[in-house]
């Protein structure tokens, strides 16, 4: 009787913790819808799960977030980010009881706070969402870009003197956004040449850094009479979190178990669910850039200031160990449980010991990988500067695959240019071309 | 019978052995459950309290005292100036020296460090200065950032004389004439001792006039120690410790 009532928590903890769909196969029809550029849809798709979800609502408005920038609300977009941000911020610090939960079940029991690169990106499209408004935010956005990337990177610093995160890939559009902001005061060219500086160190393929470098060493922000327009492509499509089973390290523990249950006098349950890792995978798609002509001229095409997929995955790669650490850990404490549970009972063999190995296996196989991510992230973000004259303008804006070969229709985009002012413009190009409407901060 | 010499008993279940062994890995758990998430908090800081130090770069306790000193050095050298300027003639009314205008062009940042947001601050902090003071007056930022759009000039090309005639010339048919230019710079230099570092800040006023060209030039100083550790912070102000 007593065995009975004992089993029903155990029993209890192990249901509970039974994995479900995993983020990214519940998200795959919204990122379809997005790619092939159906943004009502994949609107309509991300308010179910909103409604479905309300514990992924962060993860969920990140990704709404995107597709009302391509709805061409900028300022609602700008307030989902802000919100996720600080969410981030505070889910960031530890919850022993969702970490020991985590433990019992998988990753996916704790709040998620964001990988590295998604916390640096929320506030790189805050910044742009702003600039395309009224731009009033946009400065203290790209210094907090600054101050994330820091404090990321300083948090993960070991007693041991050494840092996991220490060669992580930076986000050059970070020092960037600071550059053009700074240079378009006039004054502060100190402030845009020491950001161009670290753009052309953190990413040398970016063709016109140096250029953008010399002018705010030497040059000054445009001609007169000219203003600047800052173009700025979220291309392709973004990396998603699948899940991978380690072989090599389920191996490994099944050997561990088989050692300690002959040491131990019982049976444990032997390692026959694999350990279930995420990984970051790349999948960018067709959209290579966009191009841009003014009227009859083929004024240029976007270049990329930060390939957010090659990003991603370095990121995951650097702190796969860790991650493999707290899957083993966590198959430990459930193989622990059931063996403490064992020697509680008195069990060491029969049908009895038999069941509660079948149930531990149950439950190792119950765990998933958490594949939770921004889903609708770009592959790249790229950038295009164009100095033109002073007044009203109609770009051309067409997005090419990777053979330079157009994708979709090309749309038209009026900006009104100022006098040594810069103007903005967002958008973003799929397989399918350009998604929803680009969004400028000119009249 | 000794507790040594009973027979193992396999089945049985002991409430203690049970509550040792076979509970412990469900209590860490529950036990850890009553721990949250801790959360934010912010105060205002009284007047007086020690404000924070910057440990990793400069912060306010470097470009405060920085300013004052530097802002307040070059007020007084030229409050004096203006004195010597005033001279009692018999019988003539005297009138006041005109209040010359300054045109603060900004604050460059020469040093090892980003300063970040601190440097609107600086600007702002230099320029409410000088206005408070009877011997200045600055000129609008808005109108000189104006003016260097218009002009398409850089801060460091209006030093050439005829770069500071046209910024001048076209500050005028703005209705805002200028005597002078200010600039400031910080800059910095860092010496390393293993793996502590001292780095000295220094913030520089340059005063340029622009009618002749010549300048004045006011500095602070103030140097920082960076330690690894806290030992290494009291080893470096201990006084007993050999040099």
């Amino acid at each position: 009787m007593l065995r009975t009532s004992l089993l029903v928590p155990v029993l209890f903890i192990m249901v509970a913790s039974t994995g479900c769909m995993t983020h990214v196969v519940r998200l795959q029809p919204v990122r379809a819808a997005f790619q092939r550029g159906d943004v009502a849809e994949a609107d309509r798709l991300i308010a179910l799960e909103l409604e479905q979800r309300g514990s992924e609502e962060d993860l969920l408005l990140l990704d709404r977030a995107m597709v009302t920038l391509a709805d061409g609300r900028p300022a609602d977009a700008e307030r989902m980010l802000r919100r996720v941000r600080d969410s981030f911020d505070h889910l960031e610090e530890e919850s022993p009881a969702e970490n020991a939960w985590g433990m019992l079940s998988d990753d996916g029991a704790r709040a998620y706070h964001g990988e590295d690169y998604e916390k640096v990106l929320v506030r790189a499209m805050l910044a742009i969402s702003n600039l395309v408004q009224d731009g009033d935010d946009a400065e203290a956005y790209s210094l907090q870009i600054a101050d994330k990337q820091r404090s990321i990177v300083a948090a993960a610093a070991q007693p041991d003197g050494t840092n996991p995160k220490a060669a992580y890939q930076q986000v050059p559009l970070a020092p960037y956004l600071r550059g053009l902001i700074r240079e378009e005061t006039h004054r502060d060219y100190d402030d845009a040449a020491r950001n161009f500086q670290l753009v052309v160190d953190w990413q040398p393929d970016f063709g016109p850094g140096r250029g953008h470098l010399a002018r705010a060493v030497g040059g000054s922000h445009s001609r007169r009479g000219h203003g600047v327009v800052h173009v700025f492509a979220l291309v392709g499509h973004g990396p998603f979190k699948t899940e991978v089973e380690e072989i090599p390290t389920s191996t490994s523990l099944l050997i561990a178990d088989q050692l300690l249950s002959t040491q131990l006098g019982t049976t444990l349950p032997p390692t026959i669910a694999p350990i279930k890792v995420p990984r970051i995978v790349a999948a960018p798609g067709a959209a290579a850039s966009v191009q841009v002509a003014v009227g009859d001229w083929a004024a240029g095409q976007t270049e990329t200031i930060t390939d957010v997929s090659q990003m991603a995955v370095g990121q995951c790669e650097a702190m796969r160990p860790y991650c493999l650490a707290r899957a083993v850990a966590r198959r430990t404490a459930k193989k622990g449980t059931i063996y403490g549970f064992k020697q509680g009972l008195g069990m060491r063999e029969g049908l009895p010991s038999l069941a509660l190995d079948v149930a531990g296996i149950a439950w190792e196989a119950s765990e998933n990988a958490d594949t939770r991510c921004w889903s609708l992230l770009p592959d790249r973000i790229q950038v295009l500067r164009l100095e033109l004259p002073v007044g009203s303008h109609t770009l051309l804006l067409r997005p090419l695959d990777r053979q330079g070969q157009p994708l979709g229709q090309p749309v038209p985009q009026t900006v009104t240019v100022a006098d040594g002012r810069n103007s903005y413009l967002l958008l973003q190009a799929t397989d399918a071309g350009l998604v929803g409407r680009p969004l400028t901060n000119s009249p | 019978m000794s507790l040594a010499d009973r027979p193992h008993e396999p089945a049985r279940l002991g409430r203690r052995a049970f509550l040792r062994s076979g509970f412990v890995p469900l209590a860490f758990p529950v036990l850890a459950a009553s721990g949250c998430r801790s959360m934010q908090f912010a105060r205002v800081m009284m007047q007086g309290e020690d404000a924070m130090i910057g440990s990793h770069q400069a912060g306010q306790e470097t470009f405060t005292p920085l300013v004052n000193d530097a802002v307040a050095k070059l007020l007084a050298r030229h409050v004096d100036a203006a004195v010597q300027q005033v001279s009692y003639t018999e019988g003539a009314e005297s009138l006041p020296s005109p209040t010359r205008r300054i045109c603060f062009v900004g604050v460059e940042n020469k040093s090892a460090e980003d300063i970040g947001d601190f440097k609107e601050q600086i600007y702002q902090s230099i320029d409410s200065r000088i206005l408070e003071s009877t011997v200045f007056q600055s000129v609008n930022r808005r109108f000189v950032d104006a003016g260097l759009r218009d002009t398409r000039l850089r801060p460091d090309q209006l030093l050439v004389p005829e770069h500071m005639r046209t910024f001048a010339g076209h500050m005028e048919q703005q209705g805002q004439p200028i005597d002078y230019l200010l600039y400031a710079t910080i800059t910095s230099g860092t010496t390393r001792e293993n793996r502590d570092y001292q780095r000295d800040y220094v913030l520089t006023l340059e005063l340029v006039e622009v009618g002749t060209g010549t300048y004045d030039k006011q500095s602070a100083e103030l140097s920082k120690g960076y330690h690894h550790s806290r030992l290494s912070r009291w080893r470096a102000t201990n006084p007993l410790m050999p040099k």
